[in-house]
Parts: structure tokens; sequence; C-alpha cells
């Protein structure tokens, strides 16, 4: 950590309020910004440090995801995870909470049918730009890619696949991989 | 909550998931500050979100710290890798089927292809991207809209 610690919170706070605003369609969204913002401009992860938190946060249960937590523990202990998580969900938490106090006047719009409809290729493109940021920071390489084209294939063609056997048959695979 | 403890009606769940579907931030988030809105008020909101927060943010600072005592063993990298190509399967078959289920058209799907380049590949920062799409992908879906 090259700043103290108060200068730590306060970026951490610059980094994840944006980036809650900016969240449209849950989380996911941000995931390429904040593997770029991490590991590029902060340098508060190395990429093997960062796949491994994207990971947890993952494997853990919450909301979309504490990843979030994770990067704030990591960088500033508990303060920083305070920190980190208040400023990824509670600007978010706010916006719907003013929304839903004006919202009944607009529903059923124009406008609310084409803001709908408007965000829903963006958020798609956030997704998938996010996938590709964690894949592009992950040292596993090829195999990654792979396995990651794989289970993306299998959950288009079967999506009541359940996402946690998923997760255990990765880390098994790649577990016993690097044993062999 | 609209199954089991009947809080809140079918159609004003589906009324919240609209709602939270045009606004940014986690989904669970956004969902839980309006059905705790609901059901009590500003304070229910706040409540709600802390009870959905507090629980897993205990739990991911103990597996950080599990994970301090023991990530420097390979295996645990590789597990940890085998973990993160499965989510980001998941994420980019969410990414795709809602692409899909959104029915975008080619204008949509231009918009897609170029968030996807600026954002994933380009690795442009986001905000200036998305301020530039948005309003475009508004306005070409309420021109589509406007025409009979």
């Amino acid at each position: 950590m090259r700043d103290g610690i108060g200068d730590t919170l306060i970026a951490l706070a610059v980094m994840f309020v944006p980036l809650s605003l900016l969240s449209f369609g849950g989380s996911n969204a941000v995931l390429a910004d904040i593997a770029q913002q991490t590991i590029g401009v902060h340098h508060w992860t190395s990429e093997r440090q960062f796949a491994d938190l994207f990971a947890l946060s993952r494997a853990a249960p919450g909301p979309g995801s504490m990843l979030a937590a994770l990067i704030g523990w990591k960088v500033a202990g508990i303060a920083g995870a305070l920190v980190a998580t208040l400023a990824f969900y509670l600007p978010g938490a706010l916006l719907i909470y003013g929304a839903a106090q004006v919202w009944d006047r607009w529903r059923g719009s124009l406008w609310h049918t084409a803001i709908e409809r408007g965000l829903a290729p963006v958020a798609a493109g956030l997704f998938l730009s996010g996938g590709i940021a964690v894949l592009r920071a992950s040292p596993a390489g090829w195999p990654e890619w792979l396995a990651a084209a794989v289970t993306t294939a299998a959950l288009l063609r079967w999506p009541r696949l359940h996402p946690v056997p998923l997760l255990l048959g990765g880390a098994a695979l790649f577990g016993l991989l690097a044993a062999a | 909550m609209v199954l089991r403890r009947h809080w809140v009606d079918d159609q004003s769940f589906l009324a919240m998931m609209g709602l939270s579907q045009v606004f940014p931030g986690a989904n669970g988030v956004k969902l839980t500050v309006l059905i705790g809105l609901r059901l009590h008020g500003p304070a229910g909101a706040a409540v709600a979100l802390f009870g959905l927060l507090s629980g897993p943010f205990m739990i991911v600072l103990a597996i950080g710290t599990l994970y301090a005592g023991i990530g420097q063993h390979s295996i645990v990298h590789a597990m940890l890798d085998g973990v993160a190509a499965a989510v980001i399967g998941l994420t980019l078959a969410t990414g795709l089927r809602s692409l899909a289920r959104s029915k975008p058209g080619p204008l949509g799907l231009a918009i897609a292809v170029a968030t996807v380049a600026g954002v994933g590949v380009l690795r442009w920062p986001m905000l200036p991207v998305v301020a530039t799409l948005v309003p475009v992908s508004i306005g070409l879906a309420l021109a589509k809209a406007r025409r009979p």
C-alpha cells in the first residue's frame, strides 16, 4: 500500500460509487471495469490474486457478488471491506428507493418501454465484457477459456443446470489437472 | 416471498422486477430495498438491506481470511481457476441469453457488439462507453416505439 489508509479508503469509494450506478442488469455488468481498475490502475492485486478473489466471491453466497468486499478487505482490512461494500451497494439502493417514489406515474409510458429496451443490449454487452475481462486476467490461460466456453455452451443448451455442481466440477477438474 | 410469505402479490412483484431492471445496481439489493419499502417504509428498506448484506459480508471475510492462510498452494489456485471458469461461463451464458430474450434486432445487436468491443476487447473505461451507448440505444428504441 503506497498511500495512507485514509487515501486508500477514499480511492475505494471513488472507484466503487460510480460503478454502482453503472451496473445495468446487475453487478456483473461492471466486472470488466472492476478488473481493469483493481489490477491495472490501482495495482491493488496481481492478476493471480484478482482471479482468486473473483472465484472466492462467487463461491460464497450473497447478492451478485461480494467481490467489492474482498477487494476492499485485501487493500485496507475490515475498514476497506466496509467502505467498498457500502460504496458499491448503497448508491444503487438509494437510487431505486428514490425511483420507487415516482415510478407509478411513469409505468407503461413510451419512455419506460424505450429505456427498458434500450438498456437491454448494453447490459448484455457489459455482461459479456465482464466475462472476457476476467478471462484475460486469468493466469490459467487457454484451459480457462476452454472450460468457460464449454460451461457457456452447456448452460445455453441446458438452461436449468444448477450452478453449484458446475462450480464444484470446475474446482475438481482444475485441481486434479494441477495435481497430476 | 411471493409464494411462501404472501408479502407481495404477483403483480407487484413483477412491477418491482420491471423497476429494478431499468435501474443500475445489484439485482438482489434492488429487490430487497423495494420489498422492504413496500412492507415497512424507509426503515423496512434499511433493515432488509442490512439483513441481506451483513451475512454474506461476514462469510466473505471469513473466506478471505482462510484464503490468506492457504492461498499460497498452487493447487488452491488451480481449484479457484476451475471455479472462476464455471462462473465466467455462467456470466457469459446470462449475457447471451438476456440478449436473445430481448429480441434486439440488428441495431440492438450492433449496440451490444459495440459495448463488447469497447469495454471487453479494447478495455476502454466503462463510464464514457456506457454514457455514449445508453442514450443512443434508448434513442433508437424510442424511435422504434414511436413508429406505428
